[in-house]
């Protein structure tokens, strides 16, 4: 549309533009500077926030190490799970003649909300056992009840008393707990997203697959997962925002505690509980530098489709 | 052409009708005329709405809004209450951002200091009336709270004592057990844990957990161990700084909440029962049939959980309580105070701060007043009368001590009591942290 009215466009994304300045630029920029502010967001201290969430000096107040490697764990494992998850469900509920009603049934959960979802599994997760699900099932099966949302020992204290080590920082039980709530969520969309994918791959390469003698492992292995990864790149970019951006589903379930903090949480502590603008927003500052790399992947893939349309 | 010219046009109509139609709506509320701030009990006087802020909701909301009633006969606005537990954060997002409430009721008095020291609140002395009736109905020790810098900013309603331990006692009576007195030590209470251990009961119910909170309930215990046993002149140099956290007598305070939550078989659930039970579910199980624990501490406010989840239960019979041993009362009190001096706003204030509107709180239980002209007649029960008088017959009475530091102390006492229970070991990494938050 080039030529007399190249302002038509424009015209068309304008007040999507005057949003997205208002409510994402503009606090964007006014958060860079008072990154550089000191708590009241008076006086300029250059980098001493940032200084701050590097040495960690009030670890009973506002843990930053603690967040920063939480949310290291939550990219890899929640990623790690909810992929595969959704890859086979999308597989084999392809198969079967009830799919629409199986995808349904694995798709609700993304359909309430993160807080209701949180809600339902802190009520999962209850450590009296006439409460909570999980430690009704533990207590049946003869174990003792856990205290999944406040268990900061190895994830196989649930079998056993204390655990046989205390494994380090963030690979703890409460953790997984939180994770595994995630990956609840949020398999379904992966599992619609590649399903979508997989349907898109035409019958006639797995029909010669399945002629020249493969098995289905095979075939899932060598033929379906190379054509899908384009997908399986979208779904995994799109779940590490997901993941890093993880507020909610902490925030009620634990609100940030025993050491279940991530970095959204922290800086909204820092910000609006302990009153230290300063500090929030170089951890907020620190998580968009985070996303900004997956994001610029995720766009340039998306170019290169587009290109090669 | 002529279709995308007769879109564009359709769009831009469209475009300013939904302009107008946002600015033409708020014709209704305009500002009232001349504004008189006190009713003369004649015409319903008009003041605009008053926007209110606490952490009530529920049970504790109705009974806030039957307080309001007579409020709202006299005038033609309304109140709006919005009620959160995580008052701190929104109350802060919205001074922030320049839209601060009416009025704010929370129940922890640093942040009512930051803004009092911020000039942000309004003195009570800005609405007429207002001060001298506080100053002449009020105590002393809640007065001086409530000032800062010379300027009274606020005043308390519905305070609550926390040196309460809630008993069954059916449990004591059937294992032939006395409750405690103020005249009795803490180790006199650890002896009849262990009595009550020994006949086959477990002695206490302990939950900690409450969300980004989880760990208040123990830092009460170990604040009114520290008012028993340091006595008043050392919690208060806690709360001005004068005496650091990873004093001696700080330390003999934890040590002491220690010997309670790690002793074997003391907690239902041991010390990680503890951490996992949330505070209002841990006020149940010495009052279940059959009673899973024997003894609770929680503060005044643990009689509105046992009366609704039983509501069989009679007030004295099959719950009570008994003074915290050693005779020191820590409590903490809701305060109200107000962000600038409209017509409604100040009503409001006055009529929240009288004794009559309070009385209608207390006559329908779980509140208690520390006006004075509320006479102890007025409590619907024997035990709810003797919170109040406990807290108002006390001869030494402290606040809350963190909710009385606030802030980053507030927050690293949380953390250091969930921290604590998990690992006796870790106590002296934990003062010093605690300290490390003082700024």
């Amino acid at each position: 549309m080039v030529g007399r009215r190249w302002w038509v466009p424009w015209l068309w994304l304008a007040p999507a533009l005057i949003l997205v300045g208002v409510f994402l630029l503009y606090p964007s920029i006014d958060t860079f500077r008072r990154s550089l502010l000191d708590a009241r967001s008076q006086d300029f201290v250059g980098l001493d926030n940032y200084r701050f969430i590097i040495e960690n000096p009030q670890p009973l107040v506002s843990d930053t190490h603690v967040a920063l490697w939480n949310n290291f764990l939550w990219l890899f494992v929640f990623t790690a799970l909810t992929v595969p998850f959704g890859l086979v469900l999308a597989v084999l509920t392809g198969r079967v003649r009830y799919e629409a009603l199986a995808k349904s049934a694995i798709f609700i959960p993304m359909a309430i909300s993160f807080v209701a979802a949180a809600v339902i599994w802190r009520f999962m997760y209850e450590f009296n056992a006439d409460i909570g699900t999980a430690n009704a099932v533990t207590t049946q099966l003869g174990g003792e009840p856990t205290a999944w949302l406040q268990d900061k020992h190895s994830p196989l204290s649930f079998v056993t008393d204390a655990g046989p080590d205390n494994l380090p920082g963030p690979l703890q039980l409460n953790n997984f707990s939180l994770i595994i709530v995630g990956t609840w969520m949020w398999t379904g969309f992966a599992m619609v997203v590649l399903s979508a994918g997989l349907k898109g791959i035409s019958s006639e390469i797995l029909e010669a697959a399945r002629v020249d003698g493969g098995n289905e492992w095979q075939i899932f292995w060598r033929i379906i997962i190379p054509i899908l990864s384009p997908t399986i790149v979208v779904v995994a970019t799109t779940l590490v925002i997901q993941a890093l951006k993880k507020f909610d589903l902490v925030w009620v379930m634990t609100g940030g505690r025993f050491d279940t903090d991530v970095v959204a949480t922290l800086f909204f502590k820092e910000a609006f509980v302990i009153r230290d603008f300063g500090v929030g927003a170089a951890l907020a500052v620190v998580l968009l530098m985070w996303v900004v790399p997956v994001m610029v992947i995720s766009i340039r893939r998306f170019q290169f489709q587009e290109e090669t349309r | 052409m002529r279709r995308g010219w007769s879109l564009g046009i359709f769009t831009v109509v469209l475009a300013s009708g939904l302009v107008l139609a946002a600015c033409g709506g708020d014709d209704d509320d305009s500002a009232s005329a001349t504004p008189t701030s006190v009713s003369d009990g004649g015409e319903p006087v008009d003041v605009g709405d008053v926007d209110v802020l606490g952490i009530w909701g529920a049970d504790e909301l109705e009974k806030f809004e039957a307080m309001v009633k007579p409020w709202d006969d006299l005038y033609t606005g309304n109140v709006a209450f919005t009620g959160t537990r995580d008052i701190t954060a929104i109350l802060t997002t919205r001074v922030e951002g320049g839209n601060p409430p009416d009025i704010a009721i929370p129940a922890e008095i640093g942040l009512f200091r930051q803004f009092a020291s911020e000039g942000k609140l309004t003195p009570l002395s800005a609405c007429p009336g207002l001060e001298s009736q506080v100053r002449n109905e009020y105590p002393d020790s809640f007065i001086d709270l409530a000032t800062v810098d010379g300027v009274l900013y606020g005043f308390f309603m519905k305070a609550d004592t926390k040196g309460t331990i809630w008993y069954n006692p059916k449990v004591f009576a059937e294992n032939n057990v006395e409750p405690l007195t103020a005249d009795s030590s803490f180790d006199d209470l650890i002896a009849l844990s262990q009595t009550l251990l020994d006949a086959g009961i477990t002695p206490w119910s302990v939950g900690v957990e409450s969300g980004a909170a989880s760990g208040w309930p123990g830092s009460d215990w170990i604040q009114q161990i520290l008012l028993n046993e340091a006595g008043g002149e050392v919690y208060d140099g806690i709360i001005d700084g004068s005496i650091p956290f990873t004093d001696e007598k700080m330390k003999d305070a934890w040590e002491k909440f220690g010997q309670i939550i790690h002793a074997e078989g003391f907690v239902l659930g041991g010390p990680t029962g503890a951490n996992a039970t949330g505070f209002q579910e841990s006020a149940f199980p010495p009052f279940e049939s059959p009673p899973q624990a024997a003894m609770l501490y929680l503060g005044g406010f643990a009689s509105g959980f046992i009366a609704d989840q039983f509501p069989n239960a009679v007030a004295g019979e099959d719950y009570d309580f008994f003074t915290f041993p050693g005779g020191g009362i820590t409590g903490a009190a809701n305060i109200a105070y107000a962000f600038n001096s409209d017509p409604g706003t100040c009503s409001l204030m006055l009529h929240l701060a009288k004794g009559e509107s309070q009385k209608i709180w207390v006559e329908l239980g779980g509140f208690t007043s520390v006006n004075k002209e509320v006479s102890l007649d007025s409590y619907p029960d024997a035990v709810t009368r003797n919170q109040a008088d406990q807290l108002v017959a006390a001869s030494d009475f402290r606040f809350d001590l963190d909710d009385a530091i606030g802030g980053a102390v507030q927050t690293a006492v949380f953390t250091a009591v969930t921290e604590y229970i998990s690992d006796a070991s870790s106590l002296d990494a934990i003062l010093a942290g605690i300290e490390a938050a003082r700024q």
